[in-house]
């Protein structure tokens, strides 16, 4: 590893040794990493296709490492594995990443964002993600470069009551962020925030010390949620069409030949595809499974959340500086 | 040498404790707070990050102590100048090795410096970084003043044969 | 590559480089030859390796322990101890057996009970008449229950690396640590008879009911405490700080045993006990991601799959891959360097995170009392002034009660662990 280890802007030159005197047929190797240790997630699937697709058509110039979730199971610690070198492409969540100092990110943490996939993709695929991707490279002093936007599912509440209205969520504690803009809305939905250990939720759902909870079905059915007392009644709000960011580190990408970039570039976007299809399908498995054990799914009108929902949007927007890219999301329903 | 060293040891021992009160006084904090309802979101974070600079503190001060878990066998069974030797070899060899932890450590710190906390986001990731340095820069000091120690007694031992 | 690097780690811990330093060190070597990591991940993942919420129940826990033996109540749970076993023959040795299990309920390691016990009962069973090999195994056997008996530092660590429920490990212990300790109490009667220790004077109702009353608070402790974690009041974090904090009151304000001035002597000690095993975990942390990378996980799964069709072979190979390591590594490293790479094949292999849970902390609390690194064992030699050899061979037998209430968690996992 030597002559890596500095990432600060003074290495270009280092990095450079290997971009300059590296000849059309060098050899790379990627360490592509998420933080996801289930083999079945669909991370796993969509970094087995990035592998894939980079290996197969470099002919073996490019070679793909990919780890599910042993370079460290939390999205922090991929974040600084990114910036030092010590991993190249990682998946990471908004929240993270709005650590780094890049705020706009926060815009994909707003709840009832997206109406559907389609809106949802609508907008990552189009200008918006472009103008975020932007973002993230130039206030990351050019070290994160976003190749495509994949999604940990759509998040609805799950309880010890199905919902029917708002009303029924008084006072039910609920387990989620307790801070930020998503701990705001479901307070002032009525509901109180909860911190409890995603490992402990299972418990916490079986013993009453929670109320409910929040999450995709890929990930809560897999935990059996829906098969604890207070996990059994799923409401559909679709509160949250998630994102999450494929970032390659940029020194490495711009130390690549212009064919291999081309090659990493055409995997990341298969990779894409790959991932959002596994999703989707595990989505409707995960549902199916949940009815099969006996638990129960109600739609609920969403409305009165999303009145609820749009003044916290404009705020927060505005405190971060994308009141326009909200804009064109909305225009884009 | 010898008074630094130990004046040294005192500060870094009592950082330590004051960083370990502050632990214990966030997590307290945390768990009073959420039985009465109220959520007061920093304490996670200063809890993890005073405890941290907490256990490297005490690391270097128990380098200095000589107090780390180590196997003596080979150590007791030599005498005189080769037991010093030994000393001598195994202290360089942790001397390289904090040294190491200097360097990288400040690189880690250079790196993440102005990334902030979550909840108090006006706080710097640096300040908790900064404690690998730290830590690296006092157990270097510590050391080489044993290696010192261990020679001047070396040279002792050459002069009385 | 991997050859070098074992070598090295065998050599400098041979030369007598600090354990948690070797650990530091090949993680640096390792990384140096791996041209596409930069060294600057070791301390990265130092720092990453304590950067964890559950890790914080670690000096709490340590800081209970030690207000308890400031402030006395050791001795008052020994006497309180004594007056319900110390009639029976070979009473000093069932007190010492029986104030470890009320120890271990309020402690989450064992080396502050070795310790503690250690320091009153070793002298007293050796005035009585006890061989000083059996005063020394016994305190240091007995004391590995403190890590299976809930609360348990051990068990925290493995449910942060594995997602497995706290609660539900500190249930599984229960059985196991009670049955360790009922063991060893059956192993000491008929060694009493045999040799003939002495018995005491049974204690008369009143002295009883005085001490037993004196001890509630103390003894109120592990029933908060457990319940609280087990019903999901408390985290395990939230519990070893009212652990602390309520520990402490009683010794202020009920047993007067302490003072707030000797409040900065109990944090130092809480302070560097801690940093010697979280500094260890922290390097051990760097060593883990090093594996990562050389896809150790990968590897191993690899060679389970392909060469081992049964589940109880797999269970064995990991009871005595555990044995092997504690006898010169902390359980803490060695969890974190290893469950990641064994959690993966005991699930493909159908065991129960929960079982593999307990079979690793019952093998590496074996560790505590096996040389050359075994700090129970150590210390309990060092209070006895005994050698580690004397006092190695004398603790085999209460290894082997141990092992037999292992192979019954192992047979009997639905009635020893409350598994679900
Ligand atoms: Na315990
Ligand atoms: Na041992």
């Amino acid at each position: 590893a030597c002559g890596n280890e500095e990432s600060g802007e003074e290495s270009n030159s280092e990095d450079g040794n290997q971009g300059t005197s590296a000849n059309e047929e060098e050899s790379i190797k990627i360490v592509a990493a998420h933080n996801q240790t289930s083999p079945e997630n669909p991370y796993q699937d969509g970094l087995l296709e990035f592998k894939e697709v980079a290996e197969s058509k470099s002919n073996g110039s490019i070679e793909v490492e990919v780890h599910a979730g042993t370079l460290g199971t939390s999205e922090s610690e991929l974040v600084e594995s990114l910036q030092l070198g010590g991993a190249d492409v990682v998946l990471v969540s908004p929240g993270f990443m709005s650590s780094t100092g890049i705020r706009e990110i926060d815009l994909f943490a707003l709840p009832y964002l997206f109406e559907s996939y389609e809106h949802w993709e609508e907008a990552v695929d189009g200008e918006v993600g472009d103008e975020i991707a932007n973002i993230i490279l130039e206030e990351s002093d050019n070290k994160f470069k976003l190749m495509g936007y994949w999604s940990a599912g759509v998040r609805h509440y799950y309880g010890k009551e199905p919902i029917q209205s708002i009303d029924d969520l008084q006072g039910m504690t609920i387990r989620t962020q307790t801070s930020g803009v998503v701990a705001d809305f479901w307070q002032q939905v009525g509901a109180v925030p909860t911190d409890v250990a995603w490992g402990e939720l299972y418990q916490a759902l079986q013993q009453n010390v929670v109320d409910s909870a929040e999450n995709a079905y890929p990930y809560f059915v897999q935990e059996n949620h829906h098969q604890t007392d207070n996990g059994k009644y799923t409401s559909e709000t679709a509160h949250d069409f998630t994102t999450r960011f494929l970032l390659i580190n940029n020194e490495k990408f711009e130390s690549y030949s212009e064919e291999q970039q081309n090659i990493v570039l055409e995997a990341a976007a298969a990779s894409v595809e790959a991932e959002r299809q596994a999703l989707y399908d595990q989505e409707e498995e995960s549902k199916q499974t949940l009815l099969d054990d006996g638990a129960e799914v109600n739609e609920i009108d969403t409305a009165p959340f999303i009145d609820i929902a749009v003044p916290l949007q404009d705020e927060v927007a505005e405190e971060i500086g994308v009141a326009h890219l909200l804009e064109q999301i909305r225009e884009q329903r | 040498m010898k008074k630094i060293v130990k004046l040294l040891e005192k500060v870094q021992l009592s950082i330590g404790v004051i960083m370990l009160s502050i632990f214990f006084l966030a997590v307290i904090i945390q768990v009073a707070t959420r039985y009465l309802g109220v959520s007061v979101i920093w304490t996670g974070e200063v809890a993890n990050y005073s405890f941290i600079w907490s256990i490297f503190m005490g690391t270097a001060v128990m380098i200095n102590r000589k107090e780390h878990f180590k196997f003596d066998l080979l150590y007791k069974k030599l005498t005189g100048k080769m037991r010093s030797s030994l000393s001598i070899f195994n202290d360089s060899i942790l001397f390289l090795f904090s040294l190491a932890i200097l360097f990288y450590g400040v690189a880690a710190t250079d790196n993440f410096w102005n990334y902030n906390w979550v909840s108090l986001p006006f706080m710097k990731m640096g300040y908790v970084w900064l404690s690998v340095p730290v830590m690296g820069l006092t157990m270097m000091i510590y050391l080489a003043s044993h290696i010192i120690y261990d020679m001047k007694g070396f040279n002792r031992e050459e002069a009385n044969k | 590559m991997g050859g070098i690097l074992i070598a090295t780690f065998i050599i400098l811990m041979f030369i007598g480089v600090p354990i948690a330093f070797v650990i530091g060190i090949v993680s640096f070597i390792g990384i140096f030859n791996i041209p596409y990591i930069p060294e600057v991940t070791v301390p990265v993942s130092m720092l990453n390796g304590l950067n964890s919420f559950v890790l914080l129940a670690v000096p709490l826990f340590i800081l209970t322990a030690n207000i308890m033996n400031s402030g006395e109540i050791s001795q008052k749970l020994i006497d309180f101890a004594l007056s319900i076993v110390g009639h029976i023959r070979g009473g000093l040795a069932h007190a010492n057996i029986l104030v470890s299990m009320m120890f271990a309920g309020v402690s989450g390691a064992s080396q502050a009970d070795t310790a503690g016990v250690g320091k009153v009962l070793i002298p007293n069973m050796k005035k009585q008449g006890y061989d000083t090999k059996t005063a020394v195994a016994l305190t240091a056997a007995s004391s590995t229950i403190g890590v299976i008996i809930p609360p348990s530092i051990p068990m925290i660590i493995f449910a942060g690396l594995t997602n497995v429920s706290v609660g539900a490990l500190f249930l599984a212990g229960l059985i196991p640590g009670v049955a360790i300790g009922l063991g060893m109490m059956i192993f000491v009667f008929i060694l009493s008879i045999k040799r003939g220790y002495p018995k005491n004077q049974r204690a008369s109702l009143k002295k009883f009911l005085k001490l037993f009353l004196e001890s509630i608070p103390a003894l109120l402790t592990p029933v908060i405490l457990i319940g609280g974690i087990i019903t999901g009041i408390f985290t395990a974090t939230e519990a070893a700080a009212f652990a602390s904090i309520y520990t402490l009151l009683i010794c202020m304000f009920i047993y007067k045993t302490l003072k707030i001035r000797d409040l900065y002597g109990i944090l130092v000690d809480t302070l560097t006990l801690s940093s010697l095993s979280l500094f260890a975990l922290a390097a051990a942390s760097a060593l883990g991601e090093l594996m990562s990378y050389y896809q150790l996980s990968l590897i191993a799964g690899e060679f389970f799959t392909n060469n081992i069709s049964s589940k109880w072979i797999f269970i064995i190979i990991v009871i005595l891959f555990f044995l092997f390591i504690g006898t010169f590594m902390d359980a803490i490293p060695a969890m974190i360097l290893f469950i990641p790479v064994i959690l993966p094949i005991a699930l493909q292999f159908g065991i129960d995170p929960v079982l593999l849970g307990m079979v690793t902390i019952i093998s590496l609390a074996i560790g505590l009392v096996t040389p050359p690194y075994g700090l129970c064992l150590l210390l309990a030699a060092k209070i006895g002034n005994l050698s580690i050899e004397k006092s190695f061979t004398a603790v085999v037998p209460y290894i082997l009660i141990v092992l037999i209430v292992l192979t019954l968690v192992v047979l009997f996992p639905d009635v020893m662990l409350f598994a679900k």
